[in-house]
C-alpha cells in the first residue's frame, strides 16, 4: 500500500490536483472527439446542429488524406528497415567497448534524440540535396531513422545489459561457429526487442510532424495533410481522424498497461 | 572491436561495424556538417551587376543604331569592334550573375535583422518558461504516481498519462484550436450569456495573442516532463521516506532531502526534453497562427527553407537554435550533475 507521507488534508489536496490534471489533458480532447459527430461543417460543440456519421464518410472519400496515410505507412516501413539493423548495430558495438571509448561513441549515437527535430529535417534536407535527391518520401525517411535509431539502441541496450554472455561463450567453445552463435543465441535473445522497437520506431514515425515537415518537400504523410489543412480552416474531418486516434491510443495503451501487468514496486 | 571480432567472427563484426558507421556518417554526423558549411557560405547577389548588364544593354543598342547609319566601311568595322568587346563584357557579366561567386564568413549569423533576433531571444525565454511551469505542474503529478498511490491507481493513472502522451500532437495542438478559435469552444460559451455576440463577429480573437502559443504548447508539451521524473521516482525504495518520516522530518523536508534529490535525473531529462521541444517545435505555432504569424522562431527557419528560398540564412538560423539547446543540455547536466548515460534511459 502506499506510504502515507502525508496528512489527510494534504492527501484531499493532492488528489483534486491529479483530478484537475487528467482532466486538464482529456476535455480538449474529449471535446475534439465530439465535434466530429455534429452535422455542422465547422468542428464546434457549442452549436449542436445534431448527430451525424456524415464526417466518417468524407474521410473514407478524401483521397488526398487516404494518400497521406499510404505515405505515412510506407515512411514508417523504411524506418523500421534502417533503424532497426542501425539500432542493433550500435548496440552490439556498445556492449562490448570500454567504459571510455564507449562514452564518446554513446554521445555521438543518442545526440539525435536531444536534437530538435526540425534540425534534423534540415540537415537531411541539404545532405540528400547534395546527392540530387529532393525532399520527399526517402529524405523524410532518412531523417527520422537518424533519431528512432537511436531510441531503438537504447532499447536493444537495456536488453543486452541482462543478457547472460557466457551461454555465448560455452556454444563457441562447443564448437559452433560465430555466424550460428549469432543466430541460434543472440538473435532469438533480442528478438522481443526487435518487435518492441519496430513497434516503437512505427509509432514514432507515423506520429512525427516536426522533423518531416521540413524533409518530405512536395509530397505528404497524413500527419503533414493534417497540418496543411488546418491553414486552410478547421473541417470536422479532421475530427474524425483524431477520434480515431483517440480511440486507438485508449486501446493500445489498455492493453499494453494490462499486459505489463502491475508494476513493480 | 577486438572483443566484437572474439563474440561474433570477423565477418559479422566487420557488418556490425560498418553499419553503425553509415548510420554516424549519412544519418548524423555528415548531415550535420552540411547544414554548418551552408551556413557559413553566401553568393552575393550584387544589384550593380544587373545595373552594369542593363547600361551595357542600352551602350550596345546605340551602337548598333550607330553603326547602322554608317555608310563608311572603315567606320563600319570600328563600330562592330566596339560591339564585339561590349559583348563579351555582357557575356562575362551575366555569367557572375547567374552564378555569384560563394563568399565564407559568418554574414549569415550577424546579418539576422532585429525583429528576427527579437523572435529568437523571446522563443527561447517563452521555452524556458514553459520548462518551468511543466516542471512545477508536473513534480507533484509524478509524485503521486510513483510513490503516493497504490498499484491500482498507479496503473489507471498511468494508462490517464498515456493516452494524451500518445495521441498525435498535431491534435492535440488541434484541439485547443477548437477551444480558443473565433467561433470556438470559449467563444460559444461567451455567447450562451450574451457576453460576446458571434452573429456580428463580436468574439474575442484569443488565437491573436502570442500566449494562445504559449497555452497549446504548454498542454502539448508537459507530459514529457512527467514520464521521466516517474521513471526516476519509482526507483526511490519507499521505506527512506518512512525512515526520514520516523526520524521527525517534516513533509517539505522530506521532499527537500529525500525525494528530490533522488528525482534529480529525471528532472535533469524533462527538462531538457522539453525545452528542446519547444524551443524547437513548428508545429503548435504553426497551427495556433495558421501560418499567418512569425511569433516563434521554427517558424522563420521555416519560411527561410520554403519561401524565401535562402537555405543559407535558413542553416545558419537553424544552427543558431542548434547551440541553444546544445548550452541548455550541457547547463542542465553541469547543474543536475548527471551524465549523458543517465540522460537516456
Amino acid at each position: 500500500m502506499s506510504t502515507a507521507t502525508e496528512s489527510a488534508g494534504a492527501r484531499l489536496v493532492l488528489n483534486i490536483y491529479i483530478g484537475l490534471f487528467v482532466l486538464y489533458l482529456f476535455l480538449p480532447l474529449a471535446v475534439m472527439s465530439a465535434a466530429a459527430f455534429n452535422s455542422y461543417d465547422y468542428p464546434s460543440v457549442t452549436q449542436w446542429r445534431g448527430f451525424t456519421l456524415h464526417w466518417f464518410v468524407a474521410l473514407a472519400n478524401d483521397q488526398r488524406l487516404l494518400q497521406g496515410l499510404v505515405n505515412s505507412v510506407l515512411v514508417a516501413l523504411g524506418v523500421i528497415a534502417v533503424s532497426i539493423p542501425a539500432g542493433l548495430s550500435g548496440a552490439l558495438i556498445l556492449t562490448r567497448l570500454g567504459q571510455r571509448s564507449g562514452t564518446f561513441l554513446y554521445s555521438v549515437l543518442v545526440s539525435p534524440v536531444l536534437t530538435p527535430g526540425i534540425i534534423l529535417g534540415i540537415s537531411s534536407l541539404i545532405f540528400w540535396r547534395e546527392f540530387g535527391v529532393p525532399g520527399g518520401l526517402f529524405v523524410a525517411v532518412m531523417a527520422q531513422s537518424s533519431f528512432i535509431a537511436s531510441y531503438a539502441m537504447l532499447l536493444f541496450l537495456a536488453r543486452l545489459q541482462r543478457q547472460d554472455r557466457t551461454l555465448e561463450e560455452a556454444a563457441l567453445d562447443l564448437g559452433a561457429s560465430h555466424t550460428m552463435v549469432f543466430r541460434r543465441i543472440t538473435l532469438p535473445f533480442l528478438a522481443p526487442t526487435c518487435f518492441t522497437a519496430a513497434v516503437v520506431a512505427f509509432l514514432q514515425s507515423f506520429e512525427n510532424y516536426n522533423t518531416t515537415v521540413f524533409a518530405i518537400g512536395g509530397e505528404w504523410t497524413l500527419v503533414t495533410e493534417i497540418a496543411s489543412r488546418l491553414r486552410f480552416g478547421l473541417s470536422p474531418v479532421i475530427n474524425v481522424v483524431g477520434v480515431i486516434f483517440v480511440v486507438l491510443t485508449l486501446v493500445a495503451a489498455t492493453g499494453y498497461v494490462l499486459l505489463k501487468g502491475k508494476p513493480k514496486r | 572491436m577486438g572483443s566484437l571480432a572474439r563474440a561474433y567472427g570477423r565477418p559479422l563484426a566487420t557488418l556490425i561495424t560498418g553499419i553503425t558507421l553509415l548510420w554516424i556518417l549519412v544519418l548524423i554526423l555528415v548531415p550535420l556538417g552540411a547544414m554548418v558549411e551552408q551556413s557559413l557560405w553566401w553568393r552575393d547577389s550584387k544589384g550593380d551587376v544587373s545595373l552594369a548588364i542593363d547600361r551595357l544593354y542600352n551602350d550596345i543598342s546605340l551602337i548598333e543604331l550607330d553603326r547602322n547609319a554608317e555608310t563608311d566601311p572603315a567606320k563600319q568595322a570600328a563600330f562592330d569592334k566596339a560591339l564585339a568587346e561590349k559583348q563579351a563584357e555582357v557575356a562575362t557579366l551575366e555569367a557572375e550573375e547567374k552564378n555569384p561567386p560563394k563568399t565564407y564568413g559568418f554574414a549569415n549569423f550577424t546579418r539576422m535583422s532585429a525583429l528576427h533576433f527579437y523572435i529568437f531571444v523571446r522563443t527561447i525565454l517563452y521555452a524556458l518558461l514553459v520548462t518551468a511551469l511543466a516542471l512545477v505542474v508536473c513534480y507533484p503529478v509524478a509524485y503521486v504516481v510513483a510513490l503516493a498511490s497504490g498499484p491500482r491507481k498507479a496503473v489507471i493513472l498511468m494508462v490517464a498519462l498515456i493516452v494524451p502522451y500518445a495521441i498525435n500532437e498535431l491534435l492535440r495542438v488541434y484541439a485547443w484550436l477548437m477551444i480558443l478559435d473565433y467561433r470556438g469552444v470559449i467563444n460559444g460559451i461567451l455567447g450562451w450569456f450574451g457576453v460576446v455576440d458571434l452573429d456580428n463577429r463580436g468574439w474575442i480573437p484569443f488565437l491573436e495573442n502570442p500566449s494562445a502559443v504559449f497555452l497549446a504548447m504548454i498542454y502539448t508539451y508537459v507530459l514529457f516532463m512527467v514520464f521521466p521524473m516517474v521513471n526516476t521516482l519509482e526507483t526511490l525504495d519507499r521505506n527512506q521516506i518512512e525512515a526520514a518520516r520516523d526520524l521527525g522530518a517534516s513533509t517539505a523536508r522530506i521532499h527537500r532531502r529525500v525525494i528530490i534529490p533522488h528525482a534529480k535525473p529525471g528532472i535533469a531529462v524533462g527538462c531538457i526534453m522539453t525545452f528542446m521541444l519547444s524551443a524547437g517545435s513548428y508545429s503548435v505555432p504553426a497551427i495556433m497562427t495558421r501560418g499567418q504569424g512569425g511569433d516563434w522562431f521554427s517558424q522563420l527557419v521555416y519560411r527561410q527553407f520554403y519561401e524565401s528560398n535562402n537555405w543559407n540564412m535558413g542553416s545558419a538560423y537553424a544552427v543558431s537554435l542548434l547551440v541553444v539547446c546544445t548550452a541548455f543540455i550541457l547547463i542542465m547536466m553541469r547543474l543536475f550533475g548527471v551524465g549523458l548515460r543517465d540522460i537516456a534511459k
